[in-house]
């Protein structure tokens, strides 16, 4: 197929018209029939919030063996000033299964949404990169029962998703959504609009949620959160988080977590530093060592 | 007491640093500040060169799309809609600084600069002390207050008297502060003691009144006007002292001129005539067709010698200008200077070929005599005062093209300097200067130059690394300049005194001695 062949394929996606709501990522989802777009109105932030995000990094790669580093960041914001920034701690594993490492990233940062609702004060939110689904490996019970203790605690869990899957007609919902909204809110408009909900014989329960939640955002976001909660009011407050400069829309403390959770180049390289002196002291050689983890590509001027 | 930390070094090499400082500290161009090196107990000097943003976001475009987003906010009248949350902590300033050297342990000597100081060293303010191995450096001849950034330091800039005669430049623009610092340097002078002297050619009579107010001017100023001027010695040189290279360095002349000069001046010595006493007769020939063919036998074209005629008969009117070589003031200028002095000499109301022509005259006039003493008489010369010609737009006589062998003053440049004598050349386009003439210069004060072409001629020839200061010199302030000199180890920011300052700041001069009574002092002699 030619690349012309596929723009004419995609035009009829982008541009068509089907209706049907799908997720290739959860198929737990029970979606609206139809999409109903209301206003929404920022609120108050709550005095206690909390954001999570989790990071990873491949530091040697044969192949067949992997070595990956990742770690879940915790940050807190106190009326409004932070007051803890924690960056987790750097957990190596080595890997016979690439898909792993989404497995390990994700358990790290449910340990930390476990950490923060352990601390968080009644009242609070905490927020969490990506969405309330975590691996399919980790048992759905774990996290069902951090729902119920947050519920019990008056704790609010939300996810952000950045980039979300959630298409229509198998075209991007989130796109056609904030089109939608210009022309029945007008310009510069913040909005939600119910999508999906678990499947009631699952043994958690969750919202999605599709939210433009400042009016200079450049994008919309899906947002899952539980089931037993009023989306307006969290999403007003979470709205109320969507202010910074730098990235209308999308909320401050998770952008925070997002830089502290983060494996840069000087940290992998060090990490792989690491490594490699360890494996020197245990007579592994520095040709046994070449041989297993020389970047091909790069060596072939392919990277 | 704690010193206020101003950032932290990070990088760069030994001659040059960074240091990230907080988003709201106030980081000037050309702000001394010293690195703390406490694992060696070194401080090293840094010059801030240039300040940038920076950010801890790493994506491209951050900073352009934060500033669009409080823009939009601006325009819709929200200006706060959009808060940058925990800006201190996501921007700070990066200070890129040029390194000058560093002070030992002891504080007691500067070395230049040949080590790195230790990465994350504390960045400070300096201290008073910080700067004391200058003070033995900065001469005899104060000229203002050293300058760190925008703030004046409690230390007094200068620079030795006796580097005069290695020649002085000072540059700048107008209304950057020459005239201001030209008199502040009259200043020193005067108050030297007779160790230096000066001359000044002040084309503009801008110097006159001002001078004149020094409370040491009734004994170490001597003003020579060319105009009628209360207070001033008439200014009267004698044709006959003048001489054909004065007329050449002060006209440009084409080579049949120059040819025409050289026949007149042959002629006119066989019937005796001295220097220039020639251009009299010679501005009186009526018949300049029969001149040329009797009297030089047609070896001049006719326009050629009408236009040497034209030129003569303007000098030979000039009102400074005597036919009688007994009313001349050159060996009376040669003495004052020989006694310490600084002699001002008023051209105002000349055009500027005879302003040349005077100013080539007098500086011809003291290289002579200093040489004369060099050369005949080594304990007289030993006893003068080094000497500096002082010359507006000195382009004119220091030009490329200029450097000939009748001109006086590239012979200074060049010689000077072993007969004392020194030349102090001020103009506004360095850039017209000869790149070797200007080589020959050790002293500049470089004020505000707006002009890049400027700034990269001095850059090459400064006796100073000054190649990253170019925008500390295109954002000197009037008054502010650097002083770039050998007696500094790097070129030395300055606020120059303010000559009413000054003045207001000057003692009188101490009482003359009383004079002995006649039989008294034939008792001690």
């Amino acid at each position: 197929m030619g690349v012309q062949e596929v723009a004419e394929k995609l035009a009829r996606v982008l541009n068509g018209g089907g209706d049907a709501l799908a997720d290739p990522t959860g198929s737990d989802l029970l979606f609206e029939a139809v999409v109903h777009l209301r206003p929404l109105r920022r609120t108050q932030a709550p005095a206690d919030v909390w954001a999570v995000d989790g990071g990873q990094a491949l530091i040697a790669d044969a192949r067949c063996l992997q070595v990956v580093v990742t770690r879940a960041a915790r940050v807190r914001y106190r009326d409004g000033g932070c007051v803890l920034e924690d960056d987790g701690e750097l957990v190596a594993e080595l890997l016979t299964d690439g898909s792993v490492i989404n497995l390990l990233r994700d358990k790290g940062e449910w340990d930390a949404v476990e950490r923060c609702l352990a601390e968080a004060e009644r009242g609070a939110l905490i927020l969490i990169d990506g969405d309330l689904q975590p691996d399919w490996r980790i048992p759905s019970t774990f996290l069902a029962g951090l729902l119920d203790r947050a519920a019990a605690a008056g704790v609010t869990l939300a996810s952000v998703t950045k980039h979300s899957s959630l298409s229509r007609g198998g075209a991007p919902l989130l796109g056609h959504l904030e089109r939608e909204a210009h022309e029945l809110f007008g310009a510069r408009a913040t909005w939600w609009a119910p999508i999906a909900r678990t499947r009631p014989d699952l043994a958690i329960d969750i919202q999605v949620v599709a939210a433009c939640l400042d009016p200079d955002a450049p994008f919309s976001f899906r947002i899952d959160l539980p089931g037993n909660v009023e989306p307006e009011p969290v999403l007003g407050a979470i709205s109320a988080l969507c202010d910074d400069a730098a990235f209308p829309g999308y909320p401050y403390p998770l952008t925070v977590a997002d830089r502290l959770a983060a494996c840069p180049g000087w940290l992998r390289a060090e990490a792989a530093g690491d490594l490699d002196d360890a494996l020197a002291a245990l007579g592994v050689t520095e040709d046994v060592r070449r041989r297993a983890f020389s970047d091909r590509h790069r060596l072939m001027e392919r990277a | 007491m704690t010193t206020h930390n101003r950032g932290r070094l990070f990088g760069k090499n030994v001659l040059e640093g960074t240091f990230r400082a907080a988003p709201d500290e106030d980081l000037f161009l050309g702000e001394l500040l010293v690195a703390v090196d406490d694992a060696t107990g070194r401080r090293y000097l840094f010059r801030i060169v240039d300040v940038t943003y920076g950010t801890e976001h790493r994506e491209p475009g951050w900073a352009e799309r934060v500033a669009g987003t409080l823009l939009a906010d601006d325009v819709r009248g929200e200006a706060g809609a959009h808060p940058l949350h925990e800006q201190a902590k996501r921007t700070y300033r990066v200070a890129s600084c040029r390194c000058l050297g560093y002070l030992t342990p002891d504080g007691l000597h500067f070395r230049k600069p040949k080590s790195l100081p230790t990465q994350f060293s504390r960045v400070v303010a300096p201290e008073p002390a910080d700067f004391d191995f200058l003070r033995g450096r900065m001469g005899d001849l104060p000229i203002g207050h050293l300058r760190s950034g925008e703030t004046t330091v409690d230390f007094e800039v200068g620079i030795p008297g006796d580097t005069m005669a290695t020649h002085i430049g000072i540059f700048a623009t107008t209304g950057m502060g020459k005239s201001n610092l030209m008199m502040v340097l009259s200043a020193g002078v005067m108050v030297a003691k007779g160790r230096y002297a000066l001359l000044v050619v002040d084309p503009h009579g801008e110097y006159r009144k001002a001078l004149a107010r020094h409370p040491w001017s009734a004994s170490r100023l001597r003003t020579y006007a060319a105009r009628p001027l209360p207070n001033t010695n008439t200014l009267r040189l004698s044709l006959g002292e003048l001489t054909v290279d004065d007329l050449r360095t002060a006209h440009a002349w084409s080579r049949p001129q120059d040819e025409a000069l050289f026949e007149l001046e042959r002629h006119y010595s066989r019937e005796g005539h001295d220097g220039l006493s020639w251009l009299l007769p010679f501005s009186q020939v009526d018949d300049l067709p029969g001149f040329r063919d009797v009297e030089i036998n047609g070896r001049i074209a006719l326009n050629t010698l009408q236009v040497v005629q034209r030129r003569a008969r303007r000098i030979v009117e000039l009102p400074c200008i005597s036919i009688d070589p007994g009313v001349s003031v050159g060996a009376a200028i040669v003495r004052d200077l020989v006694e310490g002095r600084v002699v001002l000499v008023d051209v105002s109301g000349l055009g500027s070929t005879e302003e040349v022509l005077v100013g080539s005259f007098l500086a011809r006039r003291v290289m002579d005599h200093w040489q004369a003493a060099y050369l005949d008489d080594p304990e007289l010369h030993e006893s003068l005062p080094v000497v500096s010609v002082a010359l507006e737009e000195a382009q004119r006589v220091l030009a490329a093209g200029a450097d000939r062998e009748s001109n006086v003053f590239p012979r200074i440049a060049r010689e000077g300097r072993k007969f004392k004598v020194g030349l102090c050349a001020v103009t506004q386009q360095p850039k017209l200067l000869d790149d070797e003439l200007l080589s020959q210069f050790n002293t500049f004060f470089v004020l505000g130059l707006a002009d890049e072409k400027d700034r990269n001629i001095l850059r090459a020839s400064a006796k100073q690394d000054i190649s990253a200061l170019g925008p500390e010199i295109q954002t000197l302030m009037p008054g502010e300049c650097l002083v770039v000199n050998l007696a500094a180890p790097f070129a030395v920011p300055a606020r120059v005194y303010l000559y009413a300052d000054l003045l207001a700041a000057t003692p009188a001069p101490p009482e003359p001695r009383p004079v002995a009574a006649p039989n008294i002092s034939a008792l001690v002699d």
